[in-house]
């Protein structure tokens, strides 16, 4: 027992001096700026679903951030690294990768985060820590709400979403009844919420509402139980995957002839490939990317790269390779050098970022608005005729 | 049962050794103090009166559910009325199909704690080692062009990928148990418990990164198509009863069977329940006690990979964490059927199955529930059965 | 005949080992590293390191003890055996990818890329040549090396000479002198104690964030000690009362309920609050036996975290948005928002648990854990009263996970039903186990391994979970008793191993 204190201390000891060599960072702008001594790399990080039920959005769009590098690597002659975190798509570990990044002086930026309800407790940490954030795909529209100065997003927001698609149910497709499916997540129940709730405004009666428990394989017995209640459509927030099994199940539960309408969580060749002829007839909600060549060389570059067609996994590539370029493009342009290091001020990222005008991005021409909204197009929906995507008739 | 006395546990947790007077005024009597000797002072003076309020608490507790679940469903039956006849009908048939499903792997589950008394948590995953293969047989009869040839040629693809999933799944619970389960065969309950759970994230975690976390769709013949099969007619609405949920019924009861007759009735069963009964004795008595365990898990493996491939002709979606919540769920069920007995993993399958579907109907609350619910079931069943529905087949064994 | 059935087992183990590297993607990850770590251009260099490394293990494995020459020849099959079957595959995958199939749609690893590192870009059958001289040739290189030092006992007199030098130093005359001092025990501990304390102002944040989530850790694992540990109760849904006490932390202070409370008021609510739900929980498991808890405990932890989920109390626990902008603890108007505040905090934390566990270990209570862990019925009979000591341990456990629970909300700003899910309370299991069942240091250490390790080995962190699940079954074989086990766990397991056979070594126990 004494011996082992012996050890105890003698390792206690080692650690101390170990630390003792570890840097600590000050700095003495508003925000903060970061230093890059010569040889150290940029740090931008990518957050999302790496792993767990939602990989493939975070693997799909972690590689359209992975490709923008690869056309820009370097800021002045600074390598940019990128970091990939794992989050699962859940809030609590959006807390837990937000606060490993503040916590990293050598991060400046943040393409992420992908899902709204990791993004929504990131954005207090990275605002005071003064990371940038350009979101790929989180449309909750609260984010823009909170009046952060950091957060930016390339995707549209859920109230437009839920807006419009209220107005496409009652006026285009007619429907005065529907159900309300979720997956029980922060962006499937509020969008589907919100969708409801623009739709009661409307006339329309919302019949029921069910929550399913995401990655279980039977969805039958909801299903009957919204069969009884007798709705014309069903509207549904959550995931492809899900929404898959739903569509494939709905005529067995008693919901032939009713329609399925999914968000753009929803849309993609993962839903097509997984519901087979069951998806025939229903729809979704994107934002088509227009023909470009910037776009074909995109295509044939992730093909090469990672030997999945663009598009299998998730339609989001695109929007990752657009928020990397932009921050990297931000980057370049408030970079300083001084002697031999970088210095990078935060705050003049963040506002560079913001004042984002007219870029010519994949998805489109892309202009920040002064909350950080940066969409590109508005959005379609699109139906499923004959086992592909076309755009929805009477928008 | 007693309520703590916090204040005589806060004094013996800051005072070890010092003696405490006794709150309840009972002289001490004076023993040995030393400090490895704990004597009798514990002992509850009045042990009867504790003991009435216990023995009237348990069924004052089981009234009351019982009563809340009456009052729940003379409310949804009676009163409000949302589900016509065909719902219920509807509810029935997903309940049933299920619970075949949960039966299924339950099974193994309940073949392996009978003979070893260990949780194999693994078992999800081997059996979604089987669905792969499966899947993977099956989209090479596919792409061959051989899948709907004709009746036969779609007869014997399915019979392939049953015997491909199988061999998969055979082969990795061999393997499993080889690497992960036997070198700790004398060791404490916790230590093989902790071996399962890693082997259950290795494999899934290996999955994942050699196939991908992409989903994929079994291709199945056209005579069992998804989603496809008889129509019943329940007052003028069609309800479905899908051929693969058939299938997986038949099958479930069919395995039930042949393992039932397998280990009540065969030498090889009989060796399994000697085991079981006792390691030590049952080498004595000449029984190669490596050979029955290995033979014990074959078994499972190959009930797990007859369960993958069911669950890929029926559910349809293969992916790395498909084994992980019916997994828990089939545990659930067997241990609510009673762990250890085979018709018991059969009706807690089906119990399961039952509740998950009709359960939330019944008793008029959101299907999100689902799982509170079943899971509040099993602690009551547990609570008034503590060896579940059917209890243990096997003798009390000390943990 | 056995000789060559164990040698085919031994080249099928080692094939499948291979196999299975090259189809996880091993010896991508392998070349990166090794290109990383000495700067090399290519990734080749690794990928084939890691490879013949496993050849060369295999070769070693052939090798028992036997010192006739033929021991080399012996090896040569296994090892051919090997190298054949691994140039198969790698001829069969070559040439499937040269033919143009995308073999990325099933095994997603195998891309141009990676197959190119173990082919030189040749064709195919070159390549399998290639692979088959060169692994042949490490498993036979293997076997010489090991028969060597078996034959020249090299083994032997390294570890004697370690031994010697082991020796030497604890008999210089300061160390043992220090060593055998009464009060040498005290004075490390306070040493330690001061080292830990200045030791998070020389840490950058992120070190400090870091271990701060092992510090919360090795609460929950102080307190599921308990439990398991001294108690003997397998509690697989320990995440349920660290989500109360999280809950009740957030809930109370959030302005998303227009409570705003201070963190120090909602903190011992939520201890309380932990402690009533560890009551009411073990009142239905009481009478229930080791695997019946299991699953019931698990049970208990999805209730809670499904219903901290679900629609129907989204206006008590906020849904699956969670609890947003908790407060933080405030002392003197200073208000603790950095990872260094929470250090402190979660030291304190450490302190007071390490303090109440170690004064349980000797107390009554303690005591009568103990016994119970051991057999239920004789304690029982001994007049332990069990039920109440059941009660009790859940109590105290369910206290100091509320703890933690209330300090992870505050630190995070946030909480949410993700947060509380079955793979937090395997981990904490987990760490306990593999730290040491019963033991104080055990619990440090195995939430250091568990939690830091990770970190560490950011580059891995595709095989992270991997990773994790090998080791945990490794640990299992090689040290069930953990990586610092209590003196009984230690005692326990060296008399498992000197006695494979015996009864009394088949029931070990861990504890003090």
């Amino acid at each position: 027992m004494r011996k082992r204190a012996a050890l105890i201390v003698v390792s206690m000891a080692v650690i101390l001096v170990l630390s003792g060599c570890a840097a600590k960072y000050e700095c003495a702008d508003a925000w903060g700026c970061a230093e890059f001594e010569k040889g150290q790399t940029i740090k931008v990080g990518y957050v999302g679903p790496t792993t767990g039920d939602y990989s493939a959005f975070g693997i799909d769009i972690s590689r359209g951030a992975e490709l923008a590098i690869k056309d820009q690597p370097e800021v002045k002659g600074f390598e940019i690294e990128l970091l990939i975190e794992d989050t699962q798509g859940t809030p609590e570990q959006g807390a837990a990768v937000a606060n490993k990044f503040a916590a990293d002086p050598r991060v400046v930026a943040v393409d992420g985060h992908t899902f709204s309800g990791s993004t929504e407790v990131a954005i207090p940490i990275y605002g005071d820590a003064g990371i940038v954030m350009m979101s790929p795909s989180a449309t909750d529209p609260d984010l823009t709400d909170l009046g952060s100065e950091v957060f930016n997003r390339v995707a549209f927001h859920d109230r437009m979403q839920g807006e419009f698609a209220a107005k496409y149910l009652y006026n285009t497709l007619g429907v005065r009844k529907i159900a309300i499916m979720h997956d029980g997540g922060a962006y499937g129940q509020g969008l589907a919420e919100m969708t409801a709730g623009f739709f009661v405004g409307l006339g329309g009666t919302a019949v029921g509402t069910e929550a399913i428990t995401p990655g279980e394989a039977d969805y039958s017995a909801p299903l009957a139980a919204i069969s009884a209640l007798g709705p014309e459509l069903i509207y549904f927030g959550g995931y492809d995957a899900d929404a898959a099994v739903l569509v494939t199940q709905m005529a067995g539960a008693g919901l032939e002839g009713v329609l399925f309408f999914g968000c753009d969580g929803t849309y993609g060749v993962n839903y097509l490939d997984l519901s087979g002829d069951a998806a025939d007839g229903t729809f979704s909600t994107y934002v088509p990317i227009p023909e470009s060549g910037a776009f074909t060389t995109f295509k044939a570059d992730y093909e090469a790269a990672y030997g999945d067609p663009q598009g299998k996994l998730s339609p989001f590539s695109p929007h990752g390779y657009d928020s990397m370029a932009i921050l990297i493009k931000a980057m370049d342009e408030v970079a300083v050098e001084s002697g031999s290091s970088l210095i990078i001020p935060r705050k003049a990222l963040a506002d560079a970022v913001r004042a984002t005008k007219d870029y010519q991005g994949l998805t489109g021409s892309i202009t920040c608005s002064d909350t950080g909204e940066c969409a590109a197009a508005a959005i379609q929906f699109m139906k499923v005729v004959g086992g592909e995507w076309v755009v929805a008739p009477g928008q | 049962m007693t309520v703590v006395r916090p204040c005589f546990a806060a004094a013996s947790l800051l005072c070890p050794d010092r003696p405490v007077a006794d709150p309840r005024g009972q002289p001490r009597t004076r023993v040995l103090r030393s400090r490895y000797l704990i004597m009798a002072d514990d002992a509850p003076s009045r042990p009867t009166r504790s003991f009435n309020l216990g023995r009237f608490l348990t069924p004052a507790i089981g009234v009351l559910v019982v009563a809340f679940i009456l009052w729940r469903l003379w409310g949804v039956l009676f009163v409000e009325r949302i589900y016509g006849p065909d719902t219920w009908v509807r509810f029935a048939v997903s309940g049933v199909i299920l619970g075949g499903v949960y039966a299924l792997i339950a099974l193994g589950y309940t073949l392996v704690y009978g003979i070893l008394f260990m949780i194999n948590f693994a078992h999800g995953d081997v059996m979604m080692l089987g669905a792969f293969a499966g899947y993977f047989t099956l989209e090479a009869f596919s792409s061959a062009g051989l899948l709907n040839k004709s009746l036969a040629w779609s007869i014997v693809s399915v019979a392939v990928t049953f015997v491909a999933g199988i061999l998969t799944s055979t082969v990795a619970a061999v393997i499993l148990e080889r690497i992960a389960y036997r070198p700790l065969r004398k060791a404490p309950r916790l230590v093989p418990l902790i071996s399962a759970i890693g082997a259950s994230l290795f494999l899934e975690n290996m999955a994942q990164l050699v196939f991908g976390s992409a989903r994929r769709r079994y291709t199945n013949p056209e005579m069992i198509q998804h989603n496809v099969g008889w129509n019943l007619t329940v007052s003028g609405e069609q309800v479905l009863i899908t051929y693969t949920g058939v299938l997986t019924f038949v099958l479930s009861i069919l395995l039930m069977i042949g393992l039932y007759v397998l280990v009540q009735r065969t030498k090889a069963g009989k060796a399994m329940r000697a085991v079981a009964e006792d390691k030590e004795i049952a080498a004595l008595m000449g029984i190669d006690v490596d050979r029955v365990i290995g033979s014990t898990f074959v078994i499972s493996g190959v009930l797990a990979g007859a369960a993958g491939v069911m669950w890929g002709l029926h559910m349809g979606i293969v992916y790395h964490y498909v084994g992980f919540i019916p997994g828990i769920k089939a545990f659930t069920a067997a241990v609510m059927g009673g762990i250890g007995n085979i018709p018991g993993a059969m009706l807690g399958g089906l119990a399961l199955g039952l509740m998950e579907a009709l359960g939330p109907a019944a008793l008029g609350i959101p299907f999100q529930l689902k799982d509170v619910l079943a899971f509040s079931i099993l602690v009551l069943v547990l609570v008034f059965r503590p060896t579940g529905l059917l209890g243990e087949v096997l003798s009390e064994k000390k943990m | 005949m056995s000789h060559v059935r164990s040698s085919l087992r031994n080249s099928l183990l080692t094939s499948g080992i291979s196999c299975c590297a090259v189809l996880l993607g091993l010896t991508g990850l392998a070349g990166a590293m090794v290109a990383d770590w000495f700067g090399l251009p290519t990734r080749t260099v690794g990928a084939w390191v890691l490879l013949l490394a496993i050849a060369f293990w295999g070769g070693a494995r052939t090798v028992g003890h036997s010192k006739s020459a033929s021991v080399v020849a012996g090896s040569l099959m296994p090892s051919a055996t090997h190298a054949f079957v691994l140039a198969l595959f790698v001829g069969l995958i070559s040439s499937l990818l040269d033919s143009g199939v995308n073999m990325r749609e099933y095994l997603t690893q195998m891309s141009p890329e990676a197959v190119g590192l173990l082919t030189f870009g040749f064709a195919p059958w070159a390549a399998s040549l290639v692979v088959f001289v060169a692994l042949l040739a490490a498993g036979v290189a293997g076997a010489a090396v090991v028969f060597a030092s078996v034959r020249h006992r090299w083994r032997e007199s390294w570890a004697r000479g370690w031994r010697g030098v082991r020796t030497k130093v604890m008999a210089a005359p300061l160390v043992s002198r220090f060593a055998r001092h009464k009060s040498s025990r005290r004075v490390s501990y306070a040493i330690a104690v001061a080292i830990l304390l200045a030791l998070p102002f020389g840490l950058g944040r992120y070190w400090n964030y870091i271990l701060g989530t092992v510090g919360i850790y090795v609460i929950l694992g102080l307190g599921l000690n308990i439990l398991v540990g001294m108690t003997g109760l397998l509690n697989l849904g320990y995440a349920a009362f660290f989500a109360i006490g999280a809950y009740t932390v957030a809930i109370l202070t959030a302005p998303q309920f227009n409570t705003c409370w201070s963190f120090w008021a909602a903190l011992p609510v939520g201890v309380l609050l932990a402690t009533l739900t560890g009551v009411l929980l073990s009142l239905p498991v009481l009478r229930m036996r080791g695997d019946y808890l299991a699953i019931v405990t698990l049970g208990f932890g999805e209730i809670i975290r499904i219903l901290a989920k679900s629609d129907v109390l989204t206006d008590f626990s906020g849904g699956p948005r969670g609890v947003r902008a908790v407060a933080g603890p405030e002392l003197f108007g200073v208000s603790f928002s950095s990872a260094l505040h929470f250090m402190y905090l979660i030291l304190l934390g450490i302190m007071l648990a390490i303090f109440v566990v170690s004064r349980l270990q000797g107390s009554r209570p303690g005591r009568a854990w103990m016994a119970m862990r051991e057999d239920e019925d004789v304690a029982q009979a001994m007049g332990i009263y069990t039920l109440k000591y059941k009660v009790l341990a859940f109590a105290i456990s369910a206290a100091f996970a509320g703890l933690g629970g209330g300090i992870f909300a505050s630190r995070n700003m946030f909480t949410g039903p993700e947060d509380f899910t079955l793979m937090v309370s395997v981990n904490v299991l987990c760490l306990v186990i593999i730290g040491g069942m019963g033991s104080i240091p055990g619990v440090v250490v195995g939430a250091l391994v568990l939690k830091g390790l990770p970190e560490v080995l950011r580059q891995l962190s595709d095989y992270r979970m991997l990773a994790f699940g090998a080791l945990l079954v490794m640990m299992m074989i090689l040290r069930p008793e953990g990586l610092w086990p209590s003196t009984r766990g230690r005692m326990a397991a060296q008399g498992s191993r000197e006695e494979p056979g015996s009864r009394s070594a088949s029931e070990p126990s861990p504890g003090v």
